[in-house]
């Protein structure tokens, strides 16, 4: 049976047990905006693509060139992968793309954690000057290391969207993902968001030696040229229970 | 049909305007809308409200000018942010107020609101 997401790799790839940083767009586009900046920064080198016909049939030029949307970019060393989108993930997406992505990371045999870049809607987000980043991990190793690193658990609450699924498969994979919610604006681009979970991202990868203060010098540009995305992000959100978020569980202790 | 209003409806128009991202919060006794309007002063913005709607016109500091876009084919320049947005409930327009704060602009606008008292019988 055909996959309903392939991973399209170029050939030749060597990876060197990486860590994974999936920045899929989700409220704020925190990983969107943070994984574009580490890539740009850090000229990482595009090595694939991901493909489906769940995704909307878009493609997009840079510089003259084609490109797919949903791409992976990997350090020289093979030491860092990067997963980000340029279009919303469509609801209908959500399951199969994570499957596929914590398939991939099992081939390609990563013992690092899988980190996903999100953000963590607050109504008062306007009132919030240096936003603070949570973490959710999948495992007892993941949570270990997260209190190592004095990294602070969300304790309660929903989880929904690429992020809650990508936990999931990598837990059934026995592989060790975590979550970075930075705090940021539910439906408005959020550089500072991404600035604080990049801060946070840099005590689990030592090579990312980048400077985020760029990121918030150009953070009025970043939002000009997020808007649409933004938007379209937004809608497919509200499709995928990202309302929850805000919700109390019945269990909560 | 909002998402269909999306798919033809871009976020731009040729005479120089964005439309800002906002969004509409109805509570209790009042409306909050707030705009993202990033390049913006509070002395460059002008929000006119009725019972029934509220517009914001926002000037940017520095006009956006992107020059390799696809769709235009050539340089296209915005100048400014334009809004209008109907309200859900009326509200009272002269007790409406403002913050516009790291880029973000909240109105804030009291619905009209007559209580009466109903005694039970």
């Amino acid at each position: 049976m055909e996959e309903v997401v392939r991973i399209v790799e170029e050939e030749g790839i060597a990876y060197n047990n990486p860590i994974v940083i999936e920045g899929l767009p989700d409220v704020g586009l925190v990983g969107t905006i943070a994984a574009s900046f580490i890539v740009e920064k850090l000229d990482y080198k595009e090595i694939g693509h991901i493909e489906s016909d769940l995704f909307p049939p878009v493609m997009v030029i840079h510089d003259g060139k084609l490109k797919n949307p949903f791409r992976i970019y990997s350090a020289e060393d093979g030491s860092v992968v990067v997963v980000l989108s340029e279009v919303a993930v469509p609801p209908k997406a959500v399951y199969p793309i994570t499957t596929a992505l914590a398939d991939w990371f099992h081939k390609i045999d990563t013992k690092q954690p899988v980190i996903s870049l999100k953000g963590l809607p607050m109504k008062n987000r306007m009132d919030i000057e240096k936003p603070e980043v949570f973490a959710v991990g999948n495992n007892e190793r993941a949570v270990a290391d997260l209190k190592a690193k004095q990294i602070e658990l969300l304790e309660e609450g929903f989880i929904a969207g690429t992020y809650a699924m990508m936990l999931r498969e990598c837990s059934k994979r026995n592989i060790s993902a975590i979550s970075l919610l930075a705090q940021c604006y539910p439906v408005y681009p959020d550089p500072g968001a991404a600035a604080s979970a990049i801060e946070t991202l840099k005590k689990f990868v030592t090579s990312l030696a980048i400077d985020v203060g760029e990121l918030l010098a150009n953070a009025e540009e970043i939002k000009l040229k997020a808007r649409d995305l933004m938007q379209r992000t937004a809608l497919s959100a509200s499709e995928m229970q990202k309302g929850m978020e805000q919700d109390m569980p019945i269990m909560y202790r | 049909m909002e998402i269909e209003r999306r798919i033809i409806k871009a976020m731009w128009e040729h005479n120089g305007n964005l439309e800002p991202l906002c969004e509409v919060e109805d509570k209790e006794d009042e409306i909050l809308v707030t705009f993202d309007l990033p390049r913006v002063s509070k002395e460059n913005v002008a929000i006119n409200t009725t019972e029934d709607m509220v517009e914001v016109i926002a000037k940017m500091s520095n006009a956006v000018c992107w020059e390799r876009w696809g769709v235009v084919q050539k340089k296209i320049t915005f100048q400014s942010f334009r809004k209008q947005i109907r309200l859900p409930e009326p509200i009272e327009p002269e007790k409406a107020h403002a913050l516009l704060k790291n880029g973000i602009l909240r109105i804030t606008l009291p619905k009209i609101r007559r209580k009466v008292l109903i005694n039970i019988e």
